[in-house]
């Protein structure tokens, strides 16, 4: 537990905040799926909210984040309303990507959501590509990649993260190692277990982080952000994590992690970890903290609500945005 | 007017486009203070730095998933390849996020991002430096495939892909490169989409890109002096194309070869034939005709590699043949 | 061996005979030059003579009396002494039934094109394709989609063509070639006696208009035109069409003479099929509808645009579609459908002042009908008791005798004049 940094109570409110956001969203999210609300697949986030709350609390609407086919969590920390979502999700012309994409393609630009992707890796280039916008034009701004541990060992990740590091680029390269591609053990995926050493390679600081607690991502994120605001290039950051649901929903969730694992990590549950902390370092009572949920709650009824009532794009605009312009 | 080679071309455009533009920067490898391996960026690195003229590791999937990002975010990047066979290196950059960025966005996010390099058989160059892939481009919504065979189209058509943005495949012919033509000292630009009717006949319809528009044109001058009077059509974009000027032309003539150095196999001549059956096929006087390089890796000798690709005299009798249809 | 006898032709058009009886008996020895059998071909009767000496050998198929049979046809053998009859002639001689103007005549097995391979003797001939009324099989070439295009938009019947394609694929310069041939014949074969237009072109035209000149000069070979003349009492049909006119409101068509010919034609033509018929590669189709060819004036030379199914339209039905119909001939408009397919024609020149004429069959129809101008002259009528003013048409028609004899021509146009002069007839059916 990060409890020697100095982070400010109104941050650790907010931090708690988004992460419940997510969670409820997430919640939500499932029992639609249940419902026959979503159409496609739906990848949850539960269990990681403190990596993406941790590192998007640092970032501005023209920073840019690119994400992965679990990437819910990316968009709403990033700012997109869990409405425009949820919209999406249920296929609907209010969606962020308006009924184009789904849960693996949240596209939400004017907040910095460049993206969730579902093929794993190239979100690690692009991210790099936006960086190198960034510094060809002289702006202060950083970009950020999230991927799994299942990317790590995708030739993206070293051409990414080489390219990033031999240019200077302003990139934060942020693994949520939650010890599953899919199905796949990292453990059997990879002789070393550890990504964060990995940064050495390519010259960059490599850091490993508790993934579940939003206080240290949210730490290490800081000075990978300043760092690269300040032309010190990319940071690869490690954040050790566990997701809760099955890798999608309505998948069955056996044979290759046991129920007591399962257990344990909800144990450290990050928003468990963090309201703890609030409570006991009196930041916040519970009856505070409950009434975040509560309030967040009603905010996510309302979210589906508006989801369901908005329509299903009209058919004929099934082949715009091909091209930029009709040659 | 004055004459300079097909590179020095497509380079005064690059070099104009960004003198004008400083979002747009060159990636690839050897394209930095070496002025590219074929001269494609030469003289541009003491200009305009390592920022806009940046060598690359040899990491084909890197760097163009790198320019994907960098082309959502504002700037404009080109791919200088050296030889388009790298480019499959990249493919799902190319396929699932390049040419679907636009469409996935909603065309909330531009991809003006240039992808160019040498394609085409010759000089011994083997099977992975010799091919020319625009058919599996053209297949794919997303893109614009542009395939040059003059120094005029060349400059013209490559200011149009800078300024484009939509990814454009810019695919050069190796054996065009030093080829000399008339370039204005004027600024221009050429259109996508629209096709050049290089040589006006009446008797038989001849679509050609790259390197074969000249071999059929040498064909269609062996032909006069038969007798046989032959339409040469440039498309110079594959994608899109420009369906009108060759069915116009056929309309004409009513009969119609497609002669294609690459892949007979769903290529640009089965798209041809397919759109001129639908929509032109009262015009037609005869079976539609396809003149293909060999389906075949290019092999390195040159009696193989003369072998596998259509020549001067392989269209002359690919056009008599088709007359006798 | 055994030495076929064959049916020989016996003139230059001739297709096929009907077989009259042997001459020698089975069994019997011949010399050369002895009579064997005679045939009926041209309205002639031929005695053949053998030009090898054998023992003759009828076979039980060999045709009987009053059979048809096509040129090449085998009758029986020669056989050489001690030699054995050929066994298995399932496959020889294909039998017909007698020619008669009630039944369909069936299609000779000659090429139309002379220039064509023929048969060869030794050869089974085809057998000949029977026909049923209205239906017709023959084998369609096949043709570029451009060629067939314009050969619709020209008015080119393509199904007679030779194709110059490597595979005899018809192609545009191919049905170019037709129809400047077509254009060019359809002003000559008015003048010109098509015999001499093929003698003087069979070598020195192109294939297409070869066929053509051979199509024209085998026309002319094997239909016997004989044209028939009489007067007709038109006074009725005048007030007829006076009457119609006061009927019909100011802005629609009123019938014309050739509208209301047009109907009274299809109504004699249904019951005299034969003038009705069809020769169409080779074979006599006698159809149940009446499609009628309007001869029509027009810059690029005589052209007949076809009204379809008149025997089913109302005489306001024809006036209202034969004036755009003909419009759009005389503006090069039609179709090669529009222009093609009649069963008859008739062509009217009374505007031109002309009484009586000798019109040319429009092939593949069997005739036409001329008509005159209607001029008002004195006549004697009811038994010489009384002259009066009538209004006095003359028609001709064409036929062809080959396929139809005199009288029943002329019992069709006996009717014709009938329903003319008194046009109510139609109403009411035959009497």
């Amino acid at each position: 537990m990060a409890s020697d940094l100095n982070i400010n109570k109104q941050t650790q409110i907010a931090l708690y905040r988004t992460m419940v956001l997510i969670r409820q969203t997430e919640e939500a999210l499932a029992r639609s799926h249940q419902q026959g609300l979503i159409h496609g697949a739906c990848h949850t986030y539960v269990g990681q909210e403190a990596v993406a709350t941790g590192v998007c609390a640092h970032l501005k609407h023209q920073d840019v984040v690119f994400s992965t086919h679990r990437g819910h969590g990316h968009a709403l920390a990033k700012g997109v309303p869990p409405r425009e979502v949820i919209a999406e999700l249920f296929g609907r012309v209010d969606g962020c990507s308006r009924g184009r994409g789904g849960s693996m393609h949240l596209f939400s630009p004017e907040v910095g959501l460049m993206g969730t992707t579902g093929i794993v890796g190239p979100n690690i280039l692009q991210a790099a590509g936006a960086g190198y916008t960034f510094k060809l034009l002289g702006q202060s701004l950083v970009s950020v990649a999230f991927f799994g541990d299942g990317a790590v060992n995708n030739g993206a990740f070293h051409e990414g993260l080489n390219l990033a590091a031999i240019y200077q680029l302003p990139v934060l390269f942020v693994c949520e190692n939650n010890l599953y591609a899919t199905e796949v053990p990292f453990s059997f995926s990879s002789r070393n277990p550890q990504v964060g050493e990995r940064g050495a390679m390519y010259g960059m600081p490599g850091i490993v982080v508790d993934g579940n607690d939003v206080l240290a991502v949210y730490q290490a994120a800081g000075e990978a952000v300043t760092r690269a605001r300040s032309d010190g290039g990319p940071t690869l950051i490690e954040c050790r994590t566990y997701r809760i649901r099955a890798h999608a929903e309505g998948m069955r969730d056996g044979t290759y992690r046991s129920t007591q694992e399962v257990a344990q990590w909800k144990e450290r549950d990050p928003i468990k970890l963090l309201g703890a902390r609030l409570t006991t370092d009196g930041i916040a009572t519970q009856g505070e903290l409950d009434e975040i949920g509560r309030t967040i709650r009603a905010e996510t009824e309302l979210a589906i609500e508006f989801a369901k009532n908005s329509p299903f794009p009209d058919p004929r605009t099934a082949t715009d945005f091909i091209y930029s312009t009709q040659a | 007017m004055r004459e300079i080679t097909f590179t020095a071309a497509a380079r005064e455009g690059l070099a104009e486009e960004m003198e004008r533009d400083p979002t747009i920067f060159v990636v690839g490898e050897g394209i930095g203070a070496r002025g590219g391996n074929f001269g494609t960026t030469l003289g541009l690195y003491e200009k305009y730095g390592g920022m806009r003229l940046n060598d690359t590791p040899i990491a084909e999937r890197g760097f163009v998933g790198m320019c994907c990002g960098a082309a959502m975010t504002g700037s404009r990047p080109i791919v200088d390849f050296m030889f388009a066979d790298f480019i499959l290196d990249a493919m799902g950059e190319l396929l699932n996020q390049i040419a679907k960025i636009q469409y996935m966005s909603s065309g909330r996010l531009k991809m003006p991002i240039v992808l160019r390099g040498c394609i085409g058989i010759g000089n011994s160059a083997a099977t992975h430096h010799s091919g020319s892939y625009y058919s599996i481009y053209t297949h794919i919504p997303g893109f614009r495939v542009v395939v040059p065979s003059t120094p005029y189209d060349a400059k013209g058509l490559f200011k149009t892909a800078i300024r484009s943005d939509d990814p454009v495949m810019f695919l050069e012919h190796k054996s065009l490169l030093n080829l000399k033509g008339e370039v204005p000292e004027q600024e221009y630009y050429l259109p996508f989409g629209k096709a050049n009717v290089v040589r006006h006949g009446e008797m038989v319809t001849v679509v050609a890109l790259g390197l074969m528009v000249h071999k059929t044109l040498e064909a269609a001058a062996l032909l006069e002096q038969e007798g046989i009077s032959v339409q040469v059509i440039d498309p110079r974009t594959v994608a899109p194309l420009d369906m009108d000027t060759v069915l116009e032309s056929i309309h004409k003539t009513g009969r119609l070869l497609i002669v294609d150095e690459s892949f007979a196999p769903c290529g640009i001549g089965a798209e041809v034939t397919a759109q001129v059956v639908s929509r032109g096929f009262d015009d037609l006087d005869a079976p539609i005709a396809r003149l293909n390089g060999a389906h075949t890796p290019t092999p390195y000798s040159p009696t193989l590699e003369a072998a596998v690709v259509p020549n001067t005299e392989t269209i002359a009798q690919a056009i008599r043949d088709l007359l006798k249809e | 061996m055994a030495t076929e006898i064959l049916l020989p032709r016996l003139g230059w058009t001739m297709q096929e005979g009907t077989f009259g009886e042997w001459l020698k008996r089975d069994g019997e020895t011949v010399t050369v030059g002895d009579l064997l059998y005679t045939v009926e071909s041209d309205k002639a009767l031929n005695e053949v003579e053998t030009l090898e000496d054998g023992i003759l050998y009828i076979p039980p198929d060999a045709p009987k009396t009053g059979d048809v049979i096509p040129v090449g046809a085998r009758l029986g053998y020669l056989l050489a002494p001690g030699e054995s009859a050929p066994s298995g002639h399932a496959d020889i001689a294909p039998k017909r039934e007698p020619l008669s103007p009630q039944t369909a005549v069936l299609a000779p097995s000659e090429p139309i094109d002379a220039t064509l391979p023929r048969v060869a003797p030794s050869q089974p001939i085809p057998a000949p394709i029977a026909k049923s009324i209205g239906k017709t099989i023959a084998p369609i070439p096949a043709i570029s989609p451009r060629a067939q295009r314009i050969a619709n938009e020209l008015g080119v019947d393509w199904a007679h063509l030779r194709g110059s394609g490597s595979s005899g694929r018809i192609v545009e310069r191919d049905v170019r070639a037709a129809f400047e041939a077509q254009t060019a014949l359809s002003k000559t074969a008015a003048q010109t006696n098509a015999v001499e237009a093929e003698s003087g072109l069979h070598n020195a035209l192109p294939q297409v208009r070869r066929v053509i000149a051979a199509r024209l000069s085998e026309s002319a070979h094997t239909t016997a035109p004989v044209t028939l003349t009489t007067e007709v009492d038109a006074t009725e049909l005048v007030t007829l069409r006076e009457q119609l006119r006061a009927d019909t409101a100011a802005q629609d068509p009123f019938p014309t003479y050739t509208d209301l010919l047009a109907k009274l034609c299809a109504h004699a033509l249904l019951e005299h099929p034969i003038l009705n018929a069809r020769f169409e590669g080779g074979t006599i189709v006698m159809g149940t509808s009446v499609h009628i060819g309007i001869a029509t004036d027009t810059e690029r030379g005589l052209l007949v645009p076809v009204v379809r199914d008149v025997h089913t339209k109302s005489v306001r039905q024809l006036a209202s579609e034969t004036r755009p119909l003909i419009e759009r001939a005389r503006a090069g408009k039609a179709t090669g459908q529009e222009l093609g397919g009649g069963t008859f024609t008739i062509t009217n020149l009374g505007m031109f002042e002309i009484d009586a004429f000798t019109p040319i069959i429009n092939l593949p129809e069997c005739a036409i009908l001329g008509v005159g101008r209607i001029v008002s002259k004195l006549i004697v009528i009811d038994g010489a008791r009384e002259i009066a003013v009538r209004q006095m048409m003359y028609l001709s028609l064409t036929f062809d005798h080959r396929l139809v004899d005199g009288a029943p021509a002329a019992r069709f146009l006996q009717r014709v004049k009938e329903l003319i002069t008194r046009p109510y007839l139609w109403l009411v059916g035959r009497e």
